[in-house]
Formats: C-alpha cells, structure tokens, sequence
C-alpha cells in the first residue's frame, strides 16, 4: 500500500515539473491566461458594487458578505480546474477517437492517469481573486474566524472540490456509453454560476435542482453562509453541520461517479479496426 | 453592386448552411446562455425586491426584464464573434490563399458573420423575442412594442451588426503578431460583456464614467439597440444616438483598412 502510494507520488511529482516547465515556456501565454480570468471574475465583483449603490443589502445580505460567497465558491472551483481540468477531453474526445486507449495499456490507475497528464495553469486566476476576495473580508472581520471554523474551512474547500470532480467525472463518463458526452458535462458544469449567490432568490424548482440534484449549492453559498456565522435554511448555521453534509455528499457523489467511470472503463472498445 | 452581391452572398449562405448542420451544438449553447439570463433575472428580482425604490438606474422592475432577455437576443444576434476566424487563418497560413484570391477578406469575413448574424436571429432569437412579448402582455401587463419602435430596433442591431465585426477584425489583426490569443479572448470578452451593458445596464454606472462610455463605440453595440426598443430615447436623443451608431460603423471601417494595410506589410507566411 505504502509502497504504491509513493510510487504514485514520484510520478506525479515528474509530471508536475513537466507542468512548470511548460509554464516557464511560455510566460506570456500563460500570464494571458491568467489575466483573463482574473478579469472576468472581477468583473462579476465590479457588477455587485454598482448595484449595491442602488439598495444597502440584498434580502438581508450585505455586500461584503455577497463578496464573500463570490470569493469562496472560486477557491474549491479553482482548485478543481487546476487538477482535474483533463476529464474534459474524455468527454469531448479521447472516447470518440479512441485516444482512450492509452490509459487502458499502462499498468496504472486508469483515473490518476487521466488527471495526472495535465495541470491547468489558467485555474491559478480562480485561485488567485478566491483567495484575495477570502483574505480581505477576513481581515474585515465578517467570517468567523476561530478553530473549528478554519479548520472546517479547509475541509469544506477540499469537500468542495471533490464535488465537482465528481460532477464532472459522472458527466464525462457518460461517454463510454454515448461517445461524446462534453454537452451534457458543459450543461452540468455552468450550473455552478447559480452558487455564487444567496439560492434564496431562485425558484423552489432551480433552488431543489441546485441543491440536492447538482449539489453546487453545497460547493458555495451553504457552507460560506457558515462561515460568515448566518444561519442557513436548514438552521445549521452555527454548528457546522452544514459542512458534514457537504462531506456526506462528496463521499456519496464520488462513489457514484467513480463506479461509473469504472463500468465505463470496462465496456470500453477502441474506435476504429 | 450587384457583382458584388454575387461574390459575396456565397460566404454568408454557406455559413448559414455549416450552422445549420451543427444544430445539436448550437442549442446547447443557448441553453447554457439561458441559464446566466435567468440568474440574472433571478438576481434583478431579489435587487428590486430588497429595494424601496420602484426605478433602479432610470429602468423599472418590468422593464428590467425586458432588457435582461433583449440584452440576450441582440448580443446573440450581434456580436458575432469573427476574430477566432482571422486567428486560425493566420495560423495555418490559410491567409495567404485569401490574399490571393480577387476578393476583400474583410467583406468575406463579414458576409460569414452576416449568415451566422441570420442564423442566430432564427433560431435562439425570434422565438425569445416572441416568448417575451408574450410574458410582457399576459404577466406583466405591458404594451405590446410598436412597430415602430421595432423597425428602429432592427436598423439599429444592423449597425451594432457592424460595428461589431469591425471591431474584432481589428482585435483579430493581433493574430498576427501573437499566436496564442485565448486569454486576450477572455479578456475582451469580459470588458466587452461589462463595457456594452450586457451585464448591467450602463445607467447604474457614475455619471463621470457613462460620459467617458459615450465616446466608446462598445455602448453603441447592445445597449442603444435594447433602449431603443424599450422605448427610452425621444425623437432628437434617437437621431443622435443613431447618427452616433453611423459614425463609428465609419470610423472602425477606416481603422481595419489602416491596420490590414499596415499588417500585410510585414505578413510572413510559412511553408508554400
């Protein structure tokens, strides 16, 4: 066990060199990048001051807890762009043209080898305002800052990222099946853009969708809505319970989308002759 | 003119054709795009309702509606993304075979994005358009829009059309000299998305900063059209806020010819 885990760990860690190199490579690529998402996401905050000079808080919520949730959902997103950003290819193309192949004959892990060929530097943009918009409204004072809070921080945004993970590896493999499956993954995977805000604005029938269906809700506005010491709509707010039921369902999301992936893997046929 | 015509009507139908044939792509893409209007419409809703005031940025509850989905019909319709185009004909070289060739590459360009300007007003478009005249009437009870205020709307998204592509053609001229123009797609997406009011209406913005935004052509590409179908300019503001539209339409035409001239200078083309 341990000895596959380090083995694991020492390919993973050439392929990250592979990854900075790539990134020293081309700088100005990858500052580009960077800068776009960066752009786009400040974007979203420049939209939410321009309209709170127009009402002092939005059914309840200021602006500066708003900017929290906006800052808090990138993080775990980010984190899962920058790791996982591969799985997109299955979907789109390593099952139609049968590239898959390759995963099948190395005696590795079929799963760490699809995340592992690829780190997606442009995600460090998510990080990047994530964690600025984070650190800023902590230094404000409007998160709860003690132990259990930091602590369970940590462990919602690794929950976090695991579920979208597991979305999008549920979604993609759903192209063992049908070939191509990056429409129904897109569909799935913008869902998320509904998280960034309060869900108590939506419809019940979106609010039920994002919550319990693709648990985006889970990923952002519940357990930021903790942190920031509010009580949510299942009155958990002040325990953290919250959180528990965020890593009950990335446990369940993962087992799910992962024996899908498996079963896929397994009724696999190459394209072609 | 008529010559013309000929030449160019090809590049504009068959782009109409290659849209039709990837039908399945494109209707997902209108769902996704769907999905950050009704955010939107979602989110107005909550602004309005945590409001005292009836009118946000001069527009009220009802007509922010409006402008959320004709924001997402005319910038469907105009903004036709042409400088991907340019970007993968430099790359591969293909520019060359189009300076060649007797004809304007500029006008072939634009004659694509003219077919898929068609395309998107048939399928995404009229029908929201449509479905919202109808939500208007029976939900909201509004007026239905005039005639005339729809014909204007129309002359005015022909001229956004335009200002448009004239613009990327000039953003795409950066192909040229970069390779890689994924981020800087982004990031003029993200401004664009934000200069032209698609994201919120330019009214909510200081007043210092809309008076600079009236010298950017940007806020003639979306937001004019959508105010003038809501109604929102009387008869001299309207004159002059096409009479602006013409003018940039001038302008950027005689900015891409300057840049392609000076581009095409120093085009270096690899292979045979």
């Amino acid at each position: 066990m341990i000895h596959t885990v380090k083995r694991y760990w020492r390919l993973y860690k050439v392929l990250i060199a592979q990854f900075f190199k790539v990134v020293l490579q081309s700088k100005v690529d990858f500052l580009m990048g960077l800068f776009g998402f960066f752009l786009s996401q400040f974007m979203g905050i420049a939209f939410l001051y321009l309209v709170f000079e127009q009402i002092p808080s939005l059914q309840g919520w200021t602006l500066d807890q708003l900017i929290f949730i906006y800052g808090f959902a990138q993080i775990p997103r980010g984190i899962d762009h920058l790791f996982t950003d591969n799985i997109w290819l299955v979907a789109w193309r390593l099952v139609l043209n049968g590239n898959f192949d390759r995963y099948m004959l190395r005696p590795m892990n079929i799963f760490f080898q699809v995340i592992s060929e690829k780190l997606q530097p442009d995600a460090l943009g998510e990080l990047l305002v994530g964690s600025i918009l984070v650190i800023r409204c902590m230094m404000k004072g409007i998160v709860v800052a003690d132990g259990v809070h930091i602590a369970l921080f940590f462990v919602s945004i690794f929950a976090g990222a695991v579920i979208y993970t597991a979305i999008k590896l549920f979604f993609a493999s759903l192209a063992f099946w049908l070939k191509t499956s990056g429409p129904f993954l897109q569909v799935a995977y913008e869902m998320a853009n509904f998280a960034k805000y309060p869900t108590e604005i939506y419809a019940k029938g979106i609010r039920f969708i994002i919550t319990w269906i693709i648990p985006f809700a889970f990923v952002a506005y519940l357990p930021a809505s903790y942190f920031l010491g509010v009580d949510g709509p299942f009155g958990t707010g002040g325990s953290g319970g919250v959180v528990a039921i965020e890593c009950i369902i990335a446990a369940v999301f993962w087992f799910v989308a992962y024996a899908l992936f498996q079963k896929g893997t397994s009724i696999y046929e190459s394209a072609g002759n | 003119m008529k010559k013309k015509l000929r030449i160019y009507f090809p590049f504009a139908s068959n782009e109409l054709k290659r849209q039709m044939a990837y039908k399945g792509a494109f209707y997902l893409f209108i769902f996704i795009s769907l999905f950050s209007s009704f955010i939107q419409y979602f989110l107005w809703m909550a602004i309005y309702g945590s409001s005292g005031n009836g009118i946000l940025g001069n527009l009220t509850r009802n007509e922010m509606i409006v402008y959320v989905f004709m924001t997402y019909v005319t910038s469907s319709m105009v903004m036709i993304t042409i400088s991907d185009w340019v970007s993968m004909d430099v790359v591969e070289g293909m520019i060359a075979m189009n300076l060649i060739k007797p004809i304007d590459y500029r006008i072939s360009l634009i004659s694509r994005a003219m077919g898929q300007a068609v395309y998107r007003f048939l399928v995404p478009g009229i029908f929201i358009w449509i479905g919202l005249e109808i939500y208007k009437v029976k939900t909201l009870g509004m007026q239905v829009t005039g005639i005339g205020s729809i014909l204007l709307y129309l002359l005015s998204c022909i001229m956004s059309f335009l200002i448009c592509v004239l613009f990327d053609f000039c953003f795409g001229m950066v192909a040229f000299f970069t390779t890689y123009i994924f981020g800087m797609l982004m990031a003029k997406e993200a401004l664009i998305s934000f200069l032209t009011g698609q994201l919120i209406p330019l009214s909510f913005f200081p007043g210092v900063v809309q008076k600079v935004f009236d010298f950017l052509p940007f806020s003639s590409m979306v937001y004019t059209p959508v105010m003038i179908y809501l109604g929102k300019y009387n008869s001299s503001e309207l004159c002059f806020v096409l009479a602006r539209q013409a003018a940039w339409v001038v302008i950027l035409y005689v900015l891409g010819s300057i840049i392609w001239k000076q581009v095409t200078k120093r085009l270096v083309v690899l292979g045979g």
